[in-house]
């Protein structure tokens, strides 16, 4: 792996002018700073393997049958037309399946209903696209017809496709427990009290839509028994549904093993199960490999998609723009089945306030079942969605009060040690203001309206994201590492990659604590049979509990071995420096490598009078010789802590990333069409690892959020996905929008390693806020539903005008 | 998704192709750019056993000659945005096609494909009937022309026989005193238009007042619809300058949305399509007075 | 339905493969040959995953059949590199400036950009999104992307002014 750059003088890499290099790169060697490495050098020179590229002999191709209805029992199912067809090997339904129950209980049971998911319809469909049978052929045509085959008899019965149709009495169920999955409920103070004394008090309710990942690499996956093991190689962020397949297959857990290839992104929708249990049950049945790509379709149709929310919203405040109390109400469509709908409405509840001070909050948080497809992770997670609502709730109090937008929320910013309305104290810094005040700042000059019937319009997003699990799964990561006898560092974690560096950022951290070039480490991710378990890539969890599992990993090692080098060098154990594949005495390093020259070795004696630097190999070998292990096994834990349904009460996430977004539109008024003209963004990270990949991220996560606030809706109408090509899903193009303008800060106090905070989901969650904010100080109304379409904003401003004839 | 099996075949004239055609009946298709056909085999949603390569059966170029320009059926996209003579002779095509697809479908895509497949939202076809164009079509009966205003008939349906082939688009070259506009919404830049007007605006021989205009609307019905000239007589002998310029284009443009039914879909409401059709109408038609105006200055 | 013997060229290498009528040129490349850079990614011709260049123009190569690419050079972002697997400098561009993350746009958009920039000469940025217009991606947000290319097409444009790069 080739690390880019004009050639080297041997020692520490010279960084070229491209690097962005961070505020921490005075600190360390090498984190801070955005050396391009590892999987990024093989993406770009187009030789990763996905999880489609791969091929076995006597591969088969395998497709499911999907539901056409989005509620219907199942009469009938006739597959012998499709069995007869030359090329077709194995068509299987429910009675197919060992263990046809999946139970996710996403919150461990805190507060849901049991629910059971099949992995193939069992004589009722209950969403347009749920599996109902699987088909392997010889070739992909064979498969598409084998499929078309297989004759369906269903019975259409009533369905609920919205959650407030589906809480109403008598409504007909999704399942017979009911419609209502889990509620959760956040009381602090005395909500409605406070809102009745309040000298001010706005309400609003809020809408969002239906919106798909729409990663460019489809769900995909190819499976194949080997040694008696059912070995699947998926694009999956989470290796550990090896346990649930075992199940499905009622196999022993030891007989499952998944590795996750390198996704082509995966925002969440790769999560839950996707391919897994249709290649794990056309394996086990055909004891041949087998591979599965989703249609593009196929995926928009029927893949899990973000919950939609409606938010209600009564906020009290003082006249002098203190926020007394929220009150906040959360529906959420959970789509036919549980997935991971419990932790995202407890994720929004847990939210639901923002990043202020609220002292008396009551919140009321549900996930409702309906007969859309279902709802589940989507980067943000419910958190992400109540930003509109805190934020449209901030800019409307502030227009009532006559208070300027930046000065209402400065007034109530969270700070360092204050409560949320759980009950829990926040222990790292608030740098919100900051982040405010420069994401203001990046958007220069206003802008004058391009022309006539165009107005001009500014408005800011602030945001609190959680990074880390609920702190009630007593999260942990794990990670090997070793140092190999030439000297070169080996790398194992259970982590899956996004495409957002999870990988290559560990390797960032170990070569700063072990010294060992970039170019010199392998890291092997993944796999359920080979890597210590390090759980999934989601939460914005994998640098904080990951990268600390690395960070520990590596000091403990160079704990460990350290006795050693300082024998070598004649210095004591605390005084070593490790940089550059050597370790030296501290402060030799920086002299040496400044000075171009190779730090000089000499081998190391019996005696160790010391020379002025050992190589990593020459300290492996000295290892060796004393026995002492050169690898290290590293299971780091997250705090853990509790929480009480009934109370409200209780510890949620471990930290938050606080960030602001900045925005100028203009709107044309004759069509309601919104030109988004600047954009900018500022988050505090804490450490940034990579700051270029940090960048990344940011822009990346603002652009997914343009189109979730302008652009982007599934369009289900009566069960059925409107848009369901590739080709009216409308996520951003590289001409719809500016570049995003990234500030970032680095306080330091986060809780990842060196203290970093998680930046994947935060910067999604600004933006819908951020837009409506700025179309609001467009044209003197406020959107409140997603996604602001030039449609919908020419009805808002026909609705201003019958109320303000000009 | 893959389509169902097909066979396929290379035609090396369009004789040929016209035979093919007629042997094979509804169970061939024509494949020209491709664009279009690709996608819904692709998607399984049409199955024709029989493909007729048609690629190689013409290697001419656009040319001039009797105040027409000729584009040959094959002409791709891209030769019609960046070719020198259609720049020159109908500029309102070559801008509308920047708004097509993106650079691979350009690349492909031809322009007799495209008024073959007769989509209702085409900026190509709205272009065509503005411009009062013809296509050239063989088939077993020999040659014949027809209108591009009797070409779309339904969605995706034109007035051609099965075994019909679409040769060449004749586009009767700019005058002096003619100016023109196109404007499309589209939620995002290189989709398929929301609705588009193409507005072709023709001024008497003191290049002072409108002689005649013709306005082609996309998006708005089952077609490719050109708006019916009785709403525009109105503009016969007008100025489209200042406020009353404004006032009159606005109320042509509210007359020919008044006469439209769009219907609705994924991306917009019936209703949202009217007011656009009236908002862009009235653009499309001060922008070509002007464009005309200012090219006969 | 029968199948048929073709010769493809690609990336300066002639393949003899057997395809069917209906194959294309996505399918023949990824599968039967192996070409991981040339991925699909939606079937319509909308998102650009499976950009190939077609004697030196992109084309979609879900909606190209493999029939009509016999005889014909095929050009992968693999058919870019230099021996020992030296990176053409756009690509050197874009793994400097973070221009990809999950990398799945990356060979369709190097593809297409590269091909901008032959025929362009020196475009602007703006001229460069309304290139990669058809190319999505839903990582990076783009910016990254552009910054690759400009500096690709500054670097050209030191080392050979005037001259198109190749």
């Amino acid at each position: 792996m080739t690390t880019v750059g004009p050639p080297q003088p041997a020692g520490e890499k010279q960084l070229t002018e491209q690097q962005a290099i961070g505020q921490s790169a005075g600190r360390y060697r090498v984190v801070g700073r955005s050396p391009a490495h590892h999987d990024f050098v093989d993406k770009v020179k187009g030789s990763l393997h996905y999880a489609a590229d791969w091929r076995l002999p006597g591969m088969l191709h395998g497709r499911i049958v999907r539901s056409q209805l989005p509620s219907a029992s199942i009469t009938g199912i006739d597959v012998s037309a499709a069995r007869a067809l030359p090329g077709v090997v194995a068509v299987l339904t429910a009675a197919d399946v060992p263990g046809n129950r999946i139970v996710e209980m996403a919150s461990g049971g805190l507060a849901e209903l049991e629910v059971t998911m099949p992995v193939l319809a069992e004589g009722r469909v209950r969403y347009m696209g749920e599996p109902v049978a699987v088909v392997a052929a010889v070739t992909q045509q064979i498969a598409h017809e084998a499929a078309e085959l297989v004759a369906v008899d269903y019975e259409e019965l009533p369905g609920v496709f919205d959650v407030e149709s589906a809480r109403a009495d008598g409504a007909p169920t999704v399942h017979e427990v009911g419609n209502t999955l889990v509620i959760w409920q956040i009381q602090c103070g005395d909500a409605a009290k406070a809102l009745a004394a309040a000298d001010v008090v706005v309400e609003g309710e809020y809408r969002s839509q239906h919106v798909e990942h729409a990663y460019l690499e489809p769900e995909a996956g190819v499976g194949w028994l080997e040694n008696g093991v059912l070995t699947l190689r998926v694009s999956t962020q989470v290796i550990e549904h090896a346990a649930t397949i075992a199940r499905i297959l009622q196999v022993p857990q030891s007989k499952v093993r998944v590795i996750a290839a390198y996704m082509g992104g995966g925002f969440g929708g790769k999560e839950d199960m996707t391919v897994e249990p249709y290649l794990a049950l056309l394996v086990w049945h055909t004891r041949r490999p087998v591979r599965m790509i989703w249609d593009r379709q196929e995926s928009l149709v029927a893949s899990t998609k973000r919950h939609p929310f409606i938010m209600r919203y009564r906020t009290g405040g003082s006249s002098d723009g203190t926020i007394t109390a929220q009150q906040v109400e959360i529906i959420g469509d959970a789509g036919a089945y549980p997935n991971l709908s419990p932790r995202v409405l407890f994720a929004a509840a847990a939210c639901a306030c923002g990043p202020y001070r609220v002292p008396n909050a009551s919140i009321t948080s549900s996930a409702v079942f309906t007969n859309n497809v279902p709802s589940s992770a989507f980067r943000g997670f419910g958190a992400m969605q109540v930003v509109l609502g805190y934020e449209s709730q901030m800019d409307l109090l502030a227009e009532r009060l006559g208070m300027s937008r930046t000065e209402l929320r400065e007034r109530n910013f969270l700070a360092k040690g204050d409560l949320l309305p759980t009950g829990e104290r926040l222990d790292t810094c608030v740098e919100i203001g900051q982040t405010m005040h420069r994401a203001v700042a990046l958007l220069g000059e206003p802008a004058r309206p391009s022309g006539p019937g165009k107005v001009v319009g500014r408005g800011i997003g602030c945001n609190r994201h959680p990074y880390g699990r609920t702190i009630w799964f007593r999260d942990k990561a794990a990670a090997w590492l070793s140092l190999q006898a030439d000297g070169t560092l080996l790398i194992r974690s259970g982590v899956t990659d996004l495409g957002a560096g999870q990988a290559a950022s560990l390797c960032q951290i170990a070569a700063e604590v072990l010294g060992a070039p970039l170019d010199d480490i392998s890291i092997y991710i993944g796999d359920s049979a080979l890597n210590p378990p390090a759980g999934g890539t989601f939460a914005t969890r994998q640098l904080y509990m990951s990268g600390n599992a690395v960070l520990h990993a590596a000091r403990e090692l160079r704990e460990r071995m350290a006795p050693v080098a300082a024998d070598l060098l004649g210095v004591p154990a605390d005084d070593l420096e490790f940089a550059a594949g050597r370790v030296w005495p501290a402060g030799a390093a920086g002299a040496a490598l400044a000075g171009g020259a190779d730090g000089g070795t000499r081998p190391p004696d019996a005696g160790g009078s010391g020379g002025v630097s050992v190589t990593l190999a020459e300290l492996a070998a000295a290892c060796e010789q004393r026995a002492i292990s050169t690898a290290h096994l590293s299971t780091w834990r997250a705090e853990s802590g509790s929480f009480d349904p009934r109370t409200g009460q209780g510890d949620t996430f471990p930290d938050y990333t606080y960030g602001t977004h900045a925005a100028e539109v203009e709107v044309d008024v004759e069509t309601g069409q919104v030109t988004v003209l600047r954009y900018a963004a500022c988050h505090d990270v804490g450490r940034a690892i990579n700051p270029m990949r940090v960048e990344g991220q940011i822009q990346g996560g603002a652009m997914q959020g343009l189109g979730y606030a302008l652009t982007e809706d599934m369009g289900i109408e009566d069960g059925y996905v409107q848009a369901a090509l590739f080709a009216n899903y409308l996520i951003p193009n590289a001409q719809d929008f500016p570049d995003v303008l990234v500030d970032i800060i680095e306080s330091g106090e986060g809780k990842g390693p060196l203290g970093a905070r998680g930046i994947g989901e935060p910067p999604i969650g600004n933006v819908a806020a951020t837009i409506a904010s700025a179309i609001q100080d467009a044209i003197g109304v406020r959107p409140a539903q997603l996604p602001m379409t030039p449609e919908r904003v020419l009805g808002l401003l026909d609705a201003r005008a019958s109320r303000d004839p000009a | 998704m893959v389509a169902s099996a097909f066979e396929y075949v290379a035609a090396g004239s369009y004789d040929e192709a016209v035979r093919l055609l007629a042997d094979g009946g509804d169970e061939a298709k024509i494949l020209a750019g491709g664009q279009s056909l690709m996608p819904m085999l692709n998607l399984r949603l049409a199955h024709p056993e029989l493909l007729i390569d048609i690629n190689m059966a013409d290697e001419r170029q656009p040319s001039v000659a009797d105040g027409m320009l000729r584009l040959p059926a094959l002409t791709r996209h891209r030769v019609l945005l960046e070719h020198d003579l259609v720049r020159r002779h109908c500029p309102l095509l070559a801008e509308a096609v920047r708004h097509v697809g993106n650079v691979r479908v350009r690349n492909r895509g031809t322009v007799g494909g495209s008024l073959a497949h007769a989509d209702p939202t085409s900026e190509i076809g709205s272009c065509a009937l503005a411009t009062g164009a013809h296509v050239a079509v063989r088939g077993p009966d020999g040659d014949r022309t027809v209108p591009v205003s009797e070409l779309f008939v339904s969605y995706w349906t034109t007035a051609l026989a099965e075994s019909e082939i679409i040769t060449d688009v004749l586009i009767p070259v700019g005058r002096p005193r003619q100016g023109w506009s196109f404007h499309e919404m589209v939620r995002r830049t290189s989709d398929f238009a929301i609705v588009a007007v193409a507005a072709m605006v023709e001024l008497n021989e003191r290049a002072d007042t409108i002689a005649a205009t013709r306005v082609a609307l996309a998006g708005v019905a089952d077609r490719v619809t050109l708006a019916d000239p009785e709403l525009l007589a109105g503009l016969a002998g007008r100025t489209l300058t200042g406020s009353t310029g404004d006032e009159a284009a606005d109320a042509a443009a509210a007359r020919i949305a008044g006469s439209l039914e769009p219907s609705a879909d994924v991306h917009a409401s019936g209703d949202y399509r009217r007011r656009l059709v009236r908002v862009l109408t009235a653009r499309a038609l001060r922008e070509a007075y002007a464009h005309a105006a200012g090219a006969a200055a | 339905m029968t199948l048929r013997q073709i010769v493809l060229s690609v990336n300066d290498r002639d393949h003899e493969v057997w395809v069917l009528p209906s194959d294309t040129l996505l399918d023949v490349l990824h599968d039967e040959l192996g070409m991981a850079d040339v991925r699909y990614g939606c079937g319509e011709g909308v998102c650009g995953t499976c950009t190939v260049l077609l004697d030196g123009e992109p084309v979609n190569g879900c909606l190209t059949l493999a029939l009509q690419a016999a005889g014909r050079q095929v050009t992968t972002l693999r058919g870019l590199m230099g021996p020992g697997e030296a990176m053409h400098p756009l690509q050197e561009c874009f793994l400097r400036r973070g221009a990809s993350q999950c990398g799945f746009c990356t060979p369709g958009m190097v593809l297409t950009a590269l091909d901008l920039v032959r025929r362009r000469g020196q475009p602007s940025r703006e001229e460069i999104r309304y290139a990669l217009v058809g190319n999505l991606c839903r990582c990076t947000g783009y910016t990254k992307i552009l910054d690759a290319v400009e500096e690709y097409v500054g670097q050209a444009a030191a080392d050979a002014p005037g001259e198109v790069p190749s």
